[in-house]
């Protein structure tokens, strides 16, 4: 180079990417969105709606007491929660997809090159707000529920912790689906493919190992299905009723609500973590 | 300051990048020239670490672009005006990205009037066109107020207006010593912004020097010398290994060497020069001779002055 003249060298100020400073980011994404809203929208409509529905509709005569009663209030807060899971899969997949479909993922892994960050601070902010949005879809249906239900006659016992645990349990699975969505959907990186799988495992999977299971009585596959993400969160969302003593097919697994709850925790951990290693290694 | 060594990426059987050293200065604007598929979109997706080389490897001032603590101060990318997500707005987009490093929005806000956002600033990005996409794309690059920046194509879709502004801004930039890196397939614009210029073809560097040695150094760019003094000049030339021919009494046409050097060489023998004219026609020229014969500058000689001498 010709140059003798000293160069000024510019250094520049500012501050360090932080993680507080991704997941602030990652906010401003998922907020500033528009399927976001109309994906809670829809969560929020769907919970309550259906729980109006069975609290409205339902005959209890005689009303039961005791457990049954109150699994049955459960079920009034919780029957949409398979509808559910699938809006909440949907918005798992796009928030992610969307970024693969878009190139906005360049711009994202540019900001924060070292991307374990990144997906950290999208799949904790899809988690928390998921799990608001949750709770006050829930929250509403079970005002909406115990007065409808108290009206004929079924009084929802309140101060049964069990009771909490259920629709915790609910709120748990939808946080927990969203984010096996949301891993597959890094994994995949196509939207369409990403939703058809995310449905396929949580919505056709049970339905078709529940076919074939009982059609062929073989045991394995009827076990299979109850670790299924949607069979795992029906157990983590039911109110435990004592077994009616009723005959069970030897070797059939009985999940209980915390066994269907570590089901999901391990779905979601293996997933997200080769996204995170697929991240990693794959060109952007 | 970029410093690229053996710097490969394979796809499959093909390759990209061919093992290539550079170094792009701070103080600078330096061209990244090539032909579509030369490889100089994966070279800086390699500087940002969007894709992983195969080999080689490339630094930063002197670091990996992910081993810095604050890496939007450090370098400031537009490789693609189109990754932005469609359904967001410009101003949130670029929120988005500065919330990463803590950039108030009165940074987003100075970008925004930067670029000339202003208007759409609130509107959804899927509705931009290719101009305000690219501004938008300026937008997020200058947003950390970087030391280095690094431009795939960066006039790409803009007016007139924007182009020389673009120019001047890089200039400007390259002034206050940060190093810029920046692409182009507008050769023309290259010759009048870059300082510094990278050929790229099939991967490998073909030519790596002062902008005007290239030009100088094509065929075809040639220098137009008009003199009464045309004996004594020419012979003169000759010795300097340029090959000069007279197309009118007192005009002669030389290649081989550059203007300032036929200057030089004029004063010094005392030869009135009535006019001293370089005809490097276009860097397009300059440019297509470059990359149809790569073999020649494919060399290792990436440094500067020794491949201006090697290929006289």
């Amino acid at each position: 180079m010709s140059t003798s003249t000293p160069t000024p060298v510019f250094t520049p100020t500012g501050r360090d990417l932080s993680f507080g400073g991704v997941v602030a980011s990652e906010w401003i994404k998922f907020r500033s969105i528009r399927s976001t809203w109309w994906c809670f929208a829809i969560l929020v409509v769907l919970t309550v709606g259906f729980s109006l529905l069975l609290s409205a509709s339902l005959s209890v005569d005689p009303a039961p007491t005791g457990d049954s009663a109150q699994s049955l209030s459960v079920q009034a807060v919780t029957i949409s929660t398979t509808f559910g899971a699938l809006v909440v899969s949907v918005l798992g997949v796009l928030i992610i997809s969307g970024e693969y479909g878009t190139g906005m993922i360049r711009s994202t892994l540019t900001a924060v090159p070292k991307r374990t960050p990144a997906l950290l601070a999208k799949a904790l902010v899809f988690a928390i707000a998921t799990f608001v949005v949750a709770v006050i879809s829930f929250g509403i249906s079970i005002a909406v529920s115990v007065v409808l239900l108290s009206g004929k006659g079924l009084e929802t016992d309140l101060a049964d912790p069990q009771y909490w645990l259920a629709i915790l349990g609910g709120v748990c699975y939808l946080v927990l689906v969203g984010l096996i969505a949301f891993s597959l959907g890094a994994i995949i990186r196509n939207t369409a493919g990403s939703v058809a799988v995310a449905l396929g495992l949580v919505l056709a999977a049970p339905i078709v190992l529940n076919i074939v299971g009982v059609l062929t009585q073989l045991v394995w596959m009827q076990n299979l299905e109850k670790i299924l993400p949607s069979s795992a969160g029906s157990a983590l969302a039911a109110y435990p009723v004592e077994s009616s003593g009723a005959p069970t097919t030897e070797g059939l697994w009985t999940i209980e609500p915390w066994a269907g709850g570590l089901i999901l925790v391990a779905w979601v951990v293996v997933l997200f973590s080769t996204a995170i290693v697929l991240l990693k290694r794959r060109d952007a | 300051m970029i410093e690229a060594h053996s710097l490969t990426k394979r796809y499959g059987a093909k390759t990209a990048v061919d093992t290539i050293d550079f170094t792009v200065r701070p103080g600078h604007v330096t061209g990244f020239l090539g032909p579509n598929g030369a490889g100089k979109s994966t070279t800086m997706r390699m500087i940002v670490g969007l894709d992983r080389p195969t080999n080689g490897s490339v630094t930063v001032n002197g670091k990996p672009y992910a081993e810095h603590r604050a890496p939007l101060h450090q370098v400031g990318a537009l490789l693609d005006a189109k990754a932005v997500h469609t359904g967001r707005s410009a101003r949130n987009h670029l929120l988005a990205i500065a919330a990463t490093h803590r950039i108030g929005a009165k940074r987003v806000d100075e970008v925004i009037g930067l670029t000339g956002l202003e208007s759409v600033a609130r509107k959804r990005v899927g509705g931009f066109s290719l101009g305000m996409g690219q501004r938008l794309g300026l937008a997020v690059a200058l947003l950390g107020d970087p030391a280095t920046l690094i431009l795939d194509e960066p006039v790409n879709g803009l007016d007139p207006e924007g182009v020389a502004w673009v120019r001047q801004f890089v200039r400007h930039l390259a002034g206050e010593g940060r190093t810029v890196f920046l692409s182009s397939h507008l050769m023309s614009e290259m010759a009048q912004t870059a300082d510094h210029i990278i050929v790229l073809g099939r991967g490998r560097i073909v030519a790596d020097a002062p902008v005007n040695e290239i030009l100088a150094n094509a065929s075809g760019g040639s220098v137009k010398v008009r003199t009464p003094q045309i004996a004594q000049l020419g012979p003169l030339l000759e010795s300097e290994g340029a090959s000069a021919t007279a197309t009118a009494p007192d005009l002669l046409s030389v290649t081989g060497i550059v203007a300032q050097r036929v200057g030089e060489i004029a004063a010094s023998a005392g030869v009135v020069l009535y006019e001293l004219t370089p005809l490097t026609g276009s860097l397009e020229d300059a440019y297509m001779e470059l990359t149809r014969d790569s073999i020649e500058y494919a060399t290792a000689d990436y440094d500067t002055p020794t491949t201006a001498e090697a290929t006289r």
